[in-house]
C-alpha cells in the first residue's frame, strides 16, 4: 500500500529526456554545418544572376580570389587568405578598389566610402589599372610563397545582375594580360527548371 | 536496532514524523529539464536561422593561353558568330566557307538552345563566337552562357569585342 502510493506520482510527468536527445543531435548538426562569412568583401551585396547548367560545380571552400562587381561599375578585389593580404594591401583586412570605367569616378570614392547604400568599413586600396594588374599577380605569388608553391588562387566573379557587360569584358582582357586564364562566375541555382 | 522491544526515547515520537517526511520525499533525483530545453531550443532556432545551406554554384570559363599573335586559324564555315545588341536582342549568323558571313537573323531567347542545336547538328565542328555588346547587362551574359552550356552539343565558344562593324550589323538587321 505504501510501496504503491510512491510509486504513482502526482499529475502527469512526461519524460523529456528523449525530446532533449533529439534536439541536442539538430542542435549538433547545425553547428557542424554552419559557416559563418566573416570574409570583408562579403559585406557587399550583390545580386547573383541565376543559372541551371548541368555540369556545376561547387564553388571551392578556400583560396578563392573573389572579384565582386557591384552595380555601379566597381570591382573589388579580396582573398580569403589573411596573411597574403596583410602583404599585399598592408592590411589583414583590406580590399582592392578598381573602376574599369576611366569615364567616372567609383561609387565608393563619390559617396565617400559607401557601397550600395551602406557604409564600407575595411580598408580600401583604390588602385588603377596598371597596380590592379600588379595586384592580381602579387596576391597568387604572394600565396604560392606563403604555402611553398602547394596552392593557388581560384578566380571567382561575382557580378551583380545589373552590371554592364562591358566590365566584364575589361576584366577578361585584364586576366588575359596577367596570365590568368581560369576563372568561374558566381551564379545562383535557379529554382524554376523551365524545359 | 536489534532486540529486545526496546524503543530508543525519540523514535517513540519521532517514529510519525519520519514516516511523513518519507512519504513527500520522492525517489531519486528528479531534474527539472524544461530550462535546459528552452535554452537548446533558442541555441536550435539560432543555428537554423543563421546556416545558409545553399552554396553557389560556379560557371567554369577558360580563356586561350597563347598570346595575341599566335592565332589559330578557323574555317568560317563552322563559325556562328552571336551577337547582342545593347537593348539584349540576339541575332545569329553563320559564317560561309568563303570567307563572308550570312545575314544575321533574330532568334528570341527561348529559341535560342534549339536553335544552337540544330545548326551543332549540320556542322558538329561548330565554333560560336560571342560579340556582346559593352552596355548589355551581366546577367543577359550568364544567360546566354547558361544557354548555350544546356545545349546538348561539345561547347566551343569563345568571347570576342564589339567592333564598329559589328554594331553596324545589328543596328542594320533592326538594332
Amino acid at each position: 500500500m505504501k510501496k504503491a502510493r510512491s510509486i504513482k506520482k502526482p499529475g502527469v510527468n512526461i519524460d523529456m529526456t528523449p525530446l532533449v536527445d533529439v534536439i541536442m543531435l539538430l542542435l549538433t548538426f547545425f553547428m557542424l554545418v554552419a559557416t559563418f562569412k566573416v570574409e570583408s568583401t562579403e559585406a557587399i551585396e550583390v545580386k547573383l544572376p541565376e543559372s541551371v547548367v548541368t555540369d556545376t560545380t561547387k564553388l571551392p571552400e578556400k583560396d578563392i580570389m573573389t572579384l565582386t562587381l557591384t552595380k555601379a561599375g566597381d570591382v573589388f578585389l579580396d582573398v580569403d587568405n589573411y596573411k597574403v593580404k596583410e602583404k599585399v594591401f598592408g592590411d589583414p583586412f583590406g580590399v582592392g578598389l578598381f573602376h574599369p570605367d576611366s569615364t567616372s569616378k567609383s561609387e565608393y570614392e563619390t559617396t565617400g566610402g559607401s557601397v550600395g547604400g551602406k557604409p564600407f568599413k575595411r580598408k580600401v586600396t583604390i588602385m588603377n589599372r596598371a597596380q590592379f594588374e600588379k595586384a592580381l599577380v602579387d596576391l597568387r605569388v604572394a600565396l604560392k610563397n606563403e604555402t611553398n608553391g602547394k596552392s593557388d588562387f581560384r578566380i571567382v566573379l561575382k557580378g551583380d545582375m545589373d552590371t554592364d557587360y562591358g566590365i566584364v569584358e575589361d576584366l577578361m582582357a585584364i586576366f588575359k594580360t596577367t596570365r590568368n586564364t581560369r576563372f568561374a562566375l558566381v551564379t545562383d541555382v535557379k529554382s524554376d527548371k523551365k524545359e | 536496532m536489534a532486540g529486545g522491544g526496546f524503543d530508543a526515547p525519540e523514535s517513540g515520537g519521532g517514529l510519525h514524523k519520519q514516516k511523513k517526511y518519507k512519504k513527500g520525499k520522492k525517489i531519486g533525483v528528479r531534474i527539472d529539464m524544461t530550462p535546459m530545453v528552452d535554452v537548446i531550443m533558442l541555441l536550435l532556432t539560432f543555428f537554423i536561422l543563421t546556416t545558409t545551406l545553399n552554396t553557389p554554384q560556379i560557371m567554369q570559363i577558360n580563356l586561350p593561353k597563347g598570346d595575341e599573335s599566335d592565332k589559330i586559324k578557323v574555317d568560317m564555315g563552322d563559325v556562328l558568330y552571336i551577337r547582342v545588341s545593347e537593348t539584349g536582342k540576339v541575332y545569329f549568323s553563320r559564317g560561309l566557307s568563303d570567307g563572308t558571313e550570312a545575314p544575321p537573323e533574330t532568334v528570341t531567347f527561348e529559341n535560342m538552345k534549339n536553335k544552337i542545336e540544330a545548326i551543332y547538328a549540320s556542322n558538329p565542328k561548330l565554333l560560336i563566337l560571342l560579340k556582346f555588346d559593352r552596355k548589355m547587362k551581366y546577367n543577359f551574359m550568364v544567360d546566354i552562357l547558361d544557354e548555350i552550356n544546356r545545349a546538348a552539343i561539345e561547347k566551343r565558344y569563345s568571347f570576342m569585342k564589339m567592333e564598329d562593324a559589328d554594331k553596324e550589323i545589328v543596328t542594320k538587321a533592326g538594332g
